[in-house]
């Protein structure tokens, strides 16, 4: 059953097209990646989400009902644009989001202590936030947006700016969340990221939604099929000269292609021969990075 | 689902924003500094009008038989003016040197022949002393040339000039126009200070962008009602500080005789605070969400800067001068009323009614403005760069 609903969600800026119709859907427990190109929508769908826009036309629904200041409270959101106090010591800074997110003083201090402790940033928590590093604000910031216990994660861009190390704390509390039953969306750039963590993705492009659903059953049909080759030594552009065969990612020694109906790959594999020394062939299932690439170039 | 609990916890939401805006400011160095510095001023000019303002106590040294009598009658003739002369004996004029040099005695009158003083002499002593003299002197020489006692007293006695005062001095009237010009002052220091400090907080959230946090889970006009409070209630309580703390510091050093009006001029100047800046508070905050820098803050708080520098200065003109036309008209308009009406009152030019009329029209005014300034601001507020007012209007209307 879906949890957080957008519904037909239209928004336009003078001219500008922004939201054209979209809706998808997140379910209990489930971790959705919503991916699209720069620009594409995915900011504007968010902040709709969250109330501090509004949209044009369609509906934002939690569990059924349409969303209110009063049900947006028990939602956690963390902007693309990040904002916290710069002079707020960190802990004050976190006691007053979950203050105004309704918790009492007494919850709100003890789950702003565990949060922060949580995101790796409990031993600055009696420093300014200014005074930390741009990673360290980065997990403040997801600490505000957890603070609270929220029922919902909508997170912009929550990876960005953070470190190895962090991609992994991140990683590991958001699965915790949603093995808690809380729904989590969050937009990415990193692909990779998106198809280690989440089931399902949506994709935007220029404010249509162009692709939705389990990440697996995306790939599995995409019919395609795709070679990696890389090749040593061999003259430039020797795969562009292959009939029946079109590159569809570049590699620094050679590239993912995809074969035409009657190429078989022993063929591509021949001509690597030919063409140099063969350090990689291998047969690729379309991965999420090459759905992406098909459905935004179309 | 607890439908009263939570609705209990969004009424409360202003009073935890209004807590933030409190303490963290409150806590802020700068502001402990500054407040510290104020009440150090405020301390020490008091005690030092006390010490030194106004001095009407004397010390008088005499050297010689003759001097301690004419000292004696200067200390009846000075305390007939309210002067208060204390008179020390002197053995010689080398003891005298010393007294005026180093003790403080203000003069010494030697042998009844010369007046002896450190630099520039003590006007009203030194002219007591002339006067006396002058008379001890004439008697005398009216003695030699062969009067009696009872017709040189018969010429000496006559009666002081009359002094016909077409404007009487009012003492309590004086006092009241300084605490005036005080209240005026602090009044017109607090509703800048603090109204820019709305402004810039509403600029701090929005270049920050951590206003977009905040209006996830609360109403624009939640977060700006609980800003404009605390802020409001940090200017209300330093004001009383300083008030309770020149009170306190005046009532030692006695430099006051009327404690009670100035008690009273506390309580309108802390009155009409709360009133002109809930009045300007909303003004600020568009001022301030309209620009999402600083810098540019300057030129959009730049009407009510003029709104606020022009009420000051008219109502600095109001003491010295509170009945006319343009003072009158002045203490019943909102923008200029904090600053002129408190001088009216505080000086007697208007009744319960003309005050209660004019803080009347200011709260209506007030109650007016906000739903405005609360739109603009909501409009605004989430909208990068410099934002045009006629623009948010238009699309906050649809």
């Amino acid at each position: 059953m879906s949890a957080l609903e957008l519904e037909g969600l239209s928004r336009r800026f003078g001219d500008v097209v922004a939201l054209d119709d979209v809706s998808f859907s997140v379910a209990e427990g489930e971790m959705v990646g919503f991916v699209g190109p720069n620009g594409a929508g995915k900011t504007t769908a968010m902040r709709i989400a969250v109330g501090v826009m509004q949209q044009d036309a369609g509906e934002v629904r939690w569990r059924g009902s349409p969303v209110n200041l009063e049900i947006r409270r028990r939602f956690g959101y963390m902007p693309e644009e990040r904002g916290l106090y710069p002079k707020m010591r960190v802990l004050d800074q976190l006691v007053y989001l979950a203050r105004l997110h309704g918790l009492d003083a007494g919850d709100a201090r003890s789950q702003a202590e565990r949060t922060a402790t949580l995101l790796g940033v409990g031993d600055r928590a009696r420093d300014r936030t200014e005074t930390l590093s741009l990673g360290n604000q980065q997990r403040v910031q997801l600490s505000a947006a957890l603070v609270h216990r929220p029922e919902v994660l909508i997170l912009d861009e929550p990876f960005s700016g953070l470190d190895p190390v962090g991609v992994d704390v991140l990683s590991g509390v958001l699965r915790a969340q949603t093995a808690d039953g809380v729904p989590v969306v969050f937009s990415s750039h990193q692909l990779e990221l998106v198809e280690r963590l989440c089931e399902s993705v949506v994709l935007i492009d220029r404010g249509r939604i162009v692709a939705a659903g389990k990440i697996a059953e995306l790939r599995a049909a995409d019919r395609r099929r795709l070679v990696r080759v890389e090749v040593a030594g061999a003259p430039p552009g020797w795969l562009d000269a292959l009939r029946g065969v079109r590159v569809v990612e570049r590699l620094p020694e050679g590239a993912v292609v995809e074969l035409d109906e009657g190429v078989r790959e022993g063929d591509v594999l021949d001509a690597a021969r030919a063409a140099g020394q063969v350090r990689h062939f291998s047969v690729v299932r379309p991965s999420l990075a090459d759905i992406f690439r098909t459905v935004v170039r179309s | 689902m607890s439908a009263t609990g939570q609705s209990s916890g969004t009424r409360r939401i202003w009073a935890v924003i209004a807590r933030r805006e409190f303490v963290e400011r409150a806590r802020d160095r700068g502001f402990v500094i500054s407040t510290a510095i104020t009440l150090v001023i405020l301390v020490g000019v008091i005690v030092a009008t006390a010490v030194f303002g106004g001095e009407t106590r004397f010390d008088l040294g005499v050297v010689g038989e003759e001097s301690h009598a004419i000292g004696e009658q200067v200390v009846d003739a000075a305390a007939a003016l309210g002067i208060d002369v204390s008179l020390r004996v002197l053995p010689d004029e080398d003891s005298a040197t010393r007294a005026v040099r180093e003790e403080g005695v203000d003069a010494a009158l030697l042998d009844a022949e010369r007046i002896l003083v450190r630099s520039g002499p003590p006007a009203e002593l030194v002219g007591i002393l002339q006067v006396v003299s002058l008379r001890v002197r004439s008697a005398r020489a009216l003695q030699d040339a062969g009067l009696s006692e009872d017709e040189v007293q018969a010429a000496l006695n006559q009666p002081p000039l009359e002094v016909r005062a077409l404007e009487p001095v009012d003492d309590r009237r004086r006092e009241n126009s300084a605490v005036a010009f005080v209240g005026v002052l602090a009044l017109y220091g607090q509703l800048f200070a603090y109204g820019y400090w709305v402004a810039a907080g509403v600029v701090e959230e929005k270049s920050s962008r951590v206003v977009e946090v905040l209006l996830a889970t609360v109403r624009p006009s939640q977060l700006l009602r609980g800003k404009i409070l605390g802020i409001g209630l940090l200017g209300l309580a330093q004001l009383l500080l300083i008030g309770v703390v020149g009170l306190t510091a005046a009532q030692l050093v006695g430099s006051l005789d009327f404690a009670s009006g100035a008690i009273a001029t506390i309580g309108i100047v802390l009155l009409w605070f709360v009133i002109g800046f809930f009045f300007y508070a909303g003004l600020f905050a568009v001022a301030g969400s309209i620009v999402t820098r600083q810098e540019d803050l300057q030129s959009t708080m730049t009407p009510l800067t003029i709104l606020i520098v022009g009420s000051f200065i008219i109502g600095i003109n109001a003491i010295g001068d509170p009945s006319s036309t343009l003072a009158t008209v002045a203490s019943l308009l909102p923008p200029s009323a904090p600053l002129v009406m408190p001088s009216r009152i505080v000086l007697r030019e208007t009744g319960l009614a003309g005050a209660l009329l004019s803080a009347g029209v200011s709260i209506g005014a007030t109650i007016a403005l906000v739903p405005i300034a609360t739109t603009i601001y909501s409009g605004a507020v989430l909208r990068p760069g410099r934002v045009k007012i006629r623009q948010v209007l238009r699309t906050e209307r649809r």
